[in-house]
């Protein structure tokens, strides 16, 4: 398992693209914890396999059809 | 609005030049019938109105476009190198998007399942890491660093190698790849997949490459590149929604499907959304 | 032949009602027969509003599954199948009981999470006939003693009227047909069509079931040119 945090940068502005996120995550079997929360910034911080995360980052990139991510920023929190 | 939005000032293919009579031929882009013919020597494309289309003659295709192109047709240059042999394939019908049709040339996780022992063959399942941007400067999707095993890569290949490959969107619907060229290492073999929108929901695909294989006769090219092409036409027809998803909340793509995610995300950023689905479903 | 005793007096109390194909019948659906689906196999089915993908594992137990591979869409019917896993043919994604996701080739190393599994229906055998429920119904679908399993159609019309050419109504009826003592399993579809499920008397001889093929096959002919008449 290992822990990361994204760091999703765009136009988040809308009401459902922390649900949308959340809702992917439960789909992936992604643990998620919500860090800090902007119209143009979300942190959220995933637990789950490498493959999973990167799923998660693949997923988040497109989104609802609303948002634009412009870019996500992964950090490396910890690794079992 | 009129129907298509943003892709109705985009140029698409709509026949082989060499195919082309004065008599014409009658076929449809985006849902609009036209006429394809050769009027005076030259290509000329007109709409169900008899108005005249705007016409580029290249890459042994006719182009044409419903609305007002601001760019030229993109380029191959790779094309104009001597010693290549061009070869238009033909037209391949397919009852998909014709953006499905792009974002499936794209893919290479499907080659052991789709074309085995041809593009891919298990247990050489793994998609190893590669690289996908958006080049800004042209306003490109290009995949580069893109590695997978193949049992016979192409006609003039003998064995299995592992071939590399960058992928290039060019256009909504066009996309050119580049591989590993077994007879001339350190140039690229070229393939581009040049799609005419007939509808949201229906195709026609018109293959194109610039190789350098002397050996091969030209229809043996022909027939690999359409056999490959029908066998990814069963998939096609069979993918639900019809339309491809620019939200992927019913759908899971992970690494593997990066060039997928890139294509989306240039298709949903410039409003490219004839053939695609806004809302997962 | 005297096949119709008591074990299947009422084989209508569990059997749908007749509709649009619009809305998922709550009782046990006849989808295909069988020897339709044979073992390794997968084949396309309908629920209602659902699009099943029907398939049988090497050991030859049968499963039905949404149509739709979770990761881009793709059919699953059009899948393989090798030992107790159907794999979607266009990436391969491998999913084993209850429909849980096994194996993604493309990431060979990952052990895929429990979340990613594909809807499964309930599925039943009876008397030859393959039957389906989104959700378990409180008994099992119904046994016809004296029958077996025999051929399916799809007929262009609605099942109200594919009943009523055979002399009856509602999903299940038992008639004569060229000369046979027969059970009809009617299934809606959608689009205003029906599939039909025939059983025929058991130890019947080749001609007699050439008899009911050609007799059944004239009657759907009948039955969809009725159709067409009214529409």
């Amino acid at each position: 398992m290992t822990r990361e945090e994204f760091t999703i940068e765009g136009a988040l502005g809308t009401p459902l693209f922390l649900p949308w996120v959340e809702r992917h995550a439960a789909r992936l079997g992604v643990g998620m914890r919500l860090r800090d929360s902007a119209p143009e910034r979300l942190a959220v911080e995933f637990e789950g396999a490498p493959a999973l995360l990167d799923a998660m980052e693949m997923g988040c990139l497109l989104g609802p059809i609303d948002a634009w991510v412009e870019s996500i920023v992964r950090k490396r929190i910890s690794a079992t | 609005m009129s129907e298509g939005g943003a892709m109705r000032d985009q140029w698409y293919p709509v026949g082989m030049t060499k195919q082309l009579t004065a008599q014409g031929r009658d076929t449809m882009l985006m849902g609009e019938p036209i006429r394809v013919a050769l009027a005076g020597g030259a290509p000329s494309v007109t709409d169900g109105t008899g108005r005249a289309l705007p016409v580029i003659d290249r890459f042994g295709h006719v182009w044409t476009s419903l609305g007002q192109p601001e760019k030229d047709l993109f380029t191959i240059p790779e094309v104009d190198q001597p010693g290549r042999r061009l070869v238009d394939v033909g037209v391949c019908r397919v009852r998909c998007s014709p953006l499905r049709a792009v974002e499936n040339f794209l893919d290479i996780a499907h080659f052991p399942f789709v074309h085995t022992d041809i593009l891919g063959s298990e247990p050489h399942t793994e998609v190893a890491r590669y690289e996908v941007e958006i080049r800004d400067d042209v306003d490109e999707v290009w995949a580069t660093k893109v590695k997978f095993f193949q049992p016979q890569a192409a006609k003039s290949a003998e064995g299995g190698i592992t071939t590399d490959y960058m992928y290039r969107v060019c256009a909504p619907t066009c996309s050119v790849l580049y591989k590993t060229c077994p007879p001339k290492p350190g140039e690229w073999d070229v393939i581009a997949l040049f799609v005419q929108p007939l509808t949201e929901t229906l195709c026609d695909v018109w293959p194109y490459m610039a190789l350098y294989d002397d050996d091969a006769e030209m229809t043996d090219l022909i027939h690999f590149q359409q056999m490959i092409f029908v066998q990814d036409r069963s998939v096609l027809e069979n993918q639900l929604p019809a339309l491809l998803p620019l939200d992927p909340g019913r759908e899971i793509p992970t690494r593997a499907d990066m060039t997928s995610i890139a294509y989306r995300r240039w298709l949903k950023r410039h409003g490219f959304t004839y053939g695609a689905q806004l809302v997962a479903a | 032949m005297g096949m119709m005793g008591a074990a299947c007096s009422d084989p209508c109390a569990s059997a749908p009602t007749p509709d649009t194909g619009d809305t998922v019948p709550t009782d046990w659906t006849p989808a295909a027969l069988s020897d339709d689906i044979p073992v390794a196999s997968a084949a396309p089915g309908q629920l209602g509003p659902h699009d099943l993908a029907i398939w049988r594992s090497a050991s030859g137990r049968i499963a039905a599954w949404a149509d739709r591979c979770p990761h881009r869409g793709m059919r699953l019917s059009h899948g393989f199948v090798r030992g107790e896993r159907l794999s979607c043919i266009y990436h391969g994604w491998g999913y084993g009981e209850g429909g849980q996701c096994v194996r993604i080739p493309a990431h060979p190393e990952l052990t895929p999470p429990e979340a990613i599994r594909v809807p499964v229906f309930s599925v039943a055998e009876a008397s030859g006939v393959i039957w389906v429920a989104e959700e378990a119904p409180d008994g099992p679908p119904p046994e016809f003693p004296g029958v077996v399993a025999f051929r399916s159609l799809q007929v262009s019309a609605a099942p109200e009227a594919l009943a009523a050419a055979l002399g009856g109504t509602g999903t299940v009826i038992e008639t004569v047909l060229g000369g046979a003592q027969v059970v009809a399993l009617i299934q809606p579809l959608r689009g205003g069509a029906a599939g039909l499920h025939l059983l025929a008397p058991e130890g019947s001889d080749p001609a007699a079931l050439d008899a009911l093929s050609a007799e059944v096959e004239a009657l759907r002919r009948r039955v969809e040119a009725a159709e067409e008449m009214t529409a």
